[in-house]
Formats: structure tokens, sequence, C-alpha cells
């Protein structure tokens, strides 16, 4: 049973998509419309394989900046989350400095941080570390303060010290906020380090996007695309893949369903 | 036990008032009272008189605006970590198994975690949880998750068990199945118990003496030591002293009312 409507999730999601493709390609056909303007499906998957080892080889550095980006990024979140949280005041003080960091976009700070930091990889992980750190930190703050309030009178009438209420109550508690900021951090850096390599750089599929089109290769540049939806996808399902493994506790809402009833 | 030796807690002339609306807002009223080593004493009162409240300043979590609080022989007033404690709410840590709930609780009163984690899985064995010991608490039943909470408390080194109703959420059924589980296992272990209950069938079944509360601003209206004898029946409300006692404590509940609408 409870297969049966896991299927149905997945199967609903992947049919549309197909049906899109599929009106996609039939209108390029039909309207023969330019490549140039809107290549058809069919004709970016073979420019896709056809240049693959290229693809495989950005992709991958891609990667692996955006994965620095978001441990740097994950860490400051967590370490400017318990910051706020077990030193009071100051939240106060630097949140302003924070939501200032937050509104420049990032077009305009990223030829900044270069003219400070030059070509190299400091600027670039700068931008991505200003993008990744805020959705985990206020998520986590979130959850730090949010621990049931029964827990902390228990933990407070048996004299328990301000260390086992973070370790024993309050981290545990901000897991689930904590992992909802790093589903949004794994969005946002793949966006944010595609800007990165937009702004400069020799590698990466961002610096591909940007050669191909500035040629006019409209296929190359959904070649691209392509790659990094799959990228931003990948990194929002290892997100959730770790906040299942790490949130074990919780009884399971979903997913036993049927199996319980039979 | 001897009359002489002093009482595990002592509380004299405490009183506590909270600021509301820009006014004073008395609760507790030169509350005096005390528990012996080995003895299970309940405090009894309309809820909302400030029993969770008076909780709060034994363990230290708040200060009283006047009086002291003894524990263990020593003036504790405004200090943490003198006893455990039993809340309504079964408490248990949902990302903790069974029995790190109870050795984490024992580590935190200054138990080395390998005795914590024996004396947990033991004594889960012994009152027949040894099955789910390494489950989370979500799998257990509001009456297994409070048998949990209670031994965690019993097993805290600690002068005083504070229980603070803790069977006020469960059903009848359940609730007399715990009281008689409780009953033996204190009268087997003897530990120093201050009971909150607004039950006064729970009170006379389980305590050596009670303590009746007014209604808010609370202040001790009697003591009353309960005369049936130990190791007690859980059927000792069918005894003719069970049903004078309980009726002496009721009308004391309600004159106090009363005298709280005259006013
Ligand atoms: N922190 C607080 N601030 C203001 N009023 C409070 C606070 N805590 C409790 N009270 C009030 O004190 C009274 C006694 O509460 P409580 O001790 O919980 O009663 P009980 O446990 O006997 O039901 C209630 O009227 C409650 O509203
Ligand atoms: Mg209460």
């Amino acid at each position: 049973m409870a297969s049966k409507t896991g299927w149905r999730r997945a199967l609903l999601p992947a049919g549309t998509l197909v049906l899109f493709v599929l009106v996609w390609e039939a209108c390029c056909r039909l309207l023969r419309v330019d490549p140039w303007i809107l290549p058809a499906p069919s004709s970016i998957a073979r420019h896709m394989a056809e240049d693959a080892p290229r693809l495989a080889g950005q992709l991958w550095f891609t990667l692996r900046l955006a994965l620095k980006g978001v441990g740097l990024g994950v860490a400051f979140g967590v370490a400017a989350a318990l910051l706020f949280h077990l030193i009071p005041g100051v939240r106060a003080a630097l949140s302003p400095i924070i939501i200032i960091t937050q509104n420049i976009p990032l077009i305009a700070l990223g030829p900044l941080l270069i003219v400070w930091f030059g070509f190299g990889l400091l600027p670039k992980l700068i931008l991505l570390v200003l993008v990744c750190f805020f959705p985990v930190a206020w998520s986590m703050l979130a959850g730090l303060g949010q621990a049931e309030p029964h827990l902390r009178e228990y933990l407070a009438m048996i004299g328990a010290s301000r260390w086992e209420v973070l370790r024993r109550l309050e981290l545990p508690a901000s897991l689930p906020s904590f992992f909802t900021g790093l589903k949004l951090t794994a969005t946002y850096s793949v966006t944010a380090v595609i800007v990165a390599e937009w702004l400069g750089a020799s590698e990466g599929i961002g610096h591909y996007l940007v050669l191909k089109s500035k040629g006019y290769d409209t296929e190359g540049v959904f070649s691209a695309l392509i790659c990094i939806v799959a990228l931003a996808l990948a990194f929002y399902g290892a997100a959730a893949l770790l906040e299942r493994l790490a949130i074990r506790w919780r009884p399971r809402r979903t997913a036993p369903q049927g199996g319980k009833s039979a | 036990m001897s009359e002489l030796a002093e009482p595990k807690l002592e509380l004299q002339a405490v009183s506590k008032s909270y600021v509301r609306d820009k006014r004073p807002y008395p609760v507790l009223d030169r509350i005096s009272l005390h528990v012996r080593e080995g003895e299970f004493v309940t405090l009894i009162g309309p809820s909302g008189s400030g029993k969770s409240t008076l909780f709060r300043l034994i363990g230290g979590v708040e200060r009283p605006d006047e009086g002291t609080v003894r524990i263990g022989g020593r003036e504790t007033t405004g200090e943490r970590g003198h006893i455990s404690y039993m809340p309504q709410q079964a408490s248990l840590f949902p990302w903790m198994s069974v029995a790190a709930n109870i050795s984490s609780a024992l580590t935190t009163a200054g138990v080395g975690a390998a005795e914590a984690a024996r004396l947990a899985s033991q004594w889960l064995e012994r009152i027949g949880l040894g099955d789910v010991a390494k489950e989370y608490p979500h799998v257990l039943s509001g009456g297994m998750q409070q048998r949990v909470s209670f031994l965690r408390a019993l097993l805290m080194p600690r002068d005083v068990m504070c229980l603070d109703e803790p069977f006020a959420a469960l059903d009848a059924l359940t609730r007399a199945d715990m009281q008689a589980w409780l009953l033996d296992l204190w009268e087997a272990e003897r530990r120093s118990v201050l009971f909150v209950t607004h039950s006064i069938e729970e009170a006379l079944t389980l305590s050596d003496r009670l303590y009746v509360l007014s209604r808010g601003p609370a202040r001790v209206l009697r003591e009353i030591a309960v005369p049936f004898p130990r190791p007690r029946r859980a059927d000792v409300w069918k005894e003719p002293a069970f049903v004078r006692l309980k009726e002496e404590v009721l009308e004391l509940l309600q004159k106090g009312a009363e005298a709280e609408h005259a006013l």
C-alpha cells in the first residue's frame, strides 16, 4: 500500500515534466523556431552528449567551489547562531550589519569583491559565505530559542548547567530548523556560485555559460542551465537526505501510513 | 527515623508575589512546611493556588520574596540542583532513548556516566520496561512515559523528590494503576517526597502527611497526618476512616473557597 502512494508521488511530477518537454519539442518542430532563439530538447540533448567531457569537467569545478562555499557558509552560520543565542546583546548589535549584507545585490557586490581581493578563490568564497550563512544562521537561531518550554522548565528544576541545556535540549531542538535553513542554503548556493564564476573565473559552469551566451550558442546556454538545475536539485536532495539521517526520533508522518494498517 | 533528625526539606514562612498589571499579585502567603527523611508528604489545594510556584521556589528556579528554603539541613534558598523533579507532562527528551533520558538526568546529579547507564538499564528491567530501553520515548503510552519519568526522579541522588501532579493528565484507569505502582515502588525505596495533587483520594492513598492549601494566595489551612499503616493497600479508600478524612479535607477546601468569596 505504501509503495502505491509513493509511486503516485513520484509519478505525477515526472509525468508533468515529460509532458512539458514533449510540448516544447512539438512547438519547436511545428513552428520551426530558430535554434538560436529556442532549441528543441532533442538538439539540446545532442549538444550535451557531444560536449559531455567538457561539461563534466566544468561541473566538477563548480561543484567543488560550491561545496567549499556551502561548507564555510554553514560553519559560519552555525557559529553565528550559537554566538547570538548564547551571548545576549550580540544579536542586537550585529543585526543591522547582517541585514545590510543580505540586501546588497550579488551583481553589485561581486565586482567590488573582485576589485578588493583580485580574481582568485577568496572573493568567490566570500560571496558564497555571505549568501550561504544567512539562512542557516537565522533558522537555527529561531530553533534554538523555540525549544519546548516544559523541557526547559524540567532542566531548570533539576539544576542543569547552561552547557547541559544547550547540548541536551537546545541543539537537538534546533536541528529541524537548521535543516530548513540548510535546504535553502543548498539551493541558493548554486545560484551564487554561478554568479561568482560569471564575474570572474576561467573555469566552471558559470564561465561556460558566459562563453556560450556571448557566442549566441543557445544550445550551449541551455546545456549549462540543465547542469545548473541538476546541481541545485542534487544539493537540495543531499540536504534532505542528511536531515533524514540526522533526525530519526520523529515518528514518521508520511511513510508508513499504509504499512501500519495492513 | 528519629524525630530529632533535621527534616530533608523545610520551608519557613515562604511568601511570593508576582506583578500583574503593575500591581503586586500575591501567590504564596507565609507557607511553612517540612518533609522528613523517607516521608511522603502531599500538598493539596485548588488549581491556581500556587503549588507549582512553590516547587519553583524549592527548585531554586525563582527566589521567594520572604522566608527560607532548607534542603538536607542547609539553607538553599534560590539555589538549584538540590531536588529531583517529576512534572505533569512526562517531559522526556524525544531525541534520547528511554535509557538515555534517565542516565543523562543522573549525570546532571553527579553520577558517573557508566554508573548512570548501568542504573538506568537495571531499573528499567526491574519495572518491566527493559524491552523499550533503547527506543525513543514516543513509542511509549502516556502511563509508560510517566513511569520512566518517575524512575528518572527516583534514581537521581537528591535529598527530595518533587512530584507536581504527575498523574493529572492520565485517564482514570491508568491513574489508579499508576498510584498502585508508585505506592509499591516508593514503599520499597522510601525516598523523601513532596507530592502535589488536587485529588483528595490520591493524597490520602499515597501520603503519610498532607498539607491543605487555601485558594490563592495560598496559606496552609491544615496539616493532617494520614493514619493508615504501611505497607498500604491500594484499596485503602474502602475504609470508613478514609471516607471521614476525605470529607474533612473536602470541607476544608470548600470553606477556603467560601472565605475567598466572602472577602
Ligand atoms: N511567572 C508568572 N508570572 C505571573 N503570574 C504567575 C507566574 N507563574 C504563575 N503565576 C500565577 O500564579 C498563580 C499560581 O500558579 P501555579 O503555581 O501554577 O498554581 P497551581 O500549580 O497551584 O495550579 C496562578 O494564578 C498563575 O497565573
Ligand atoms: Mg500546577
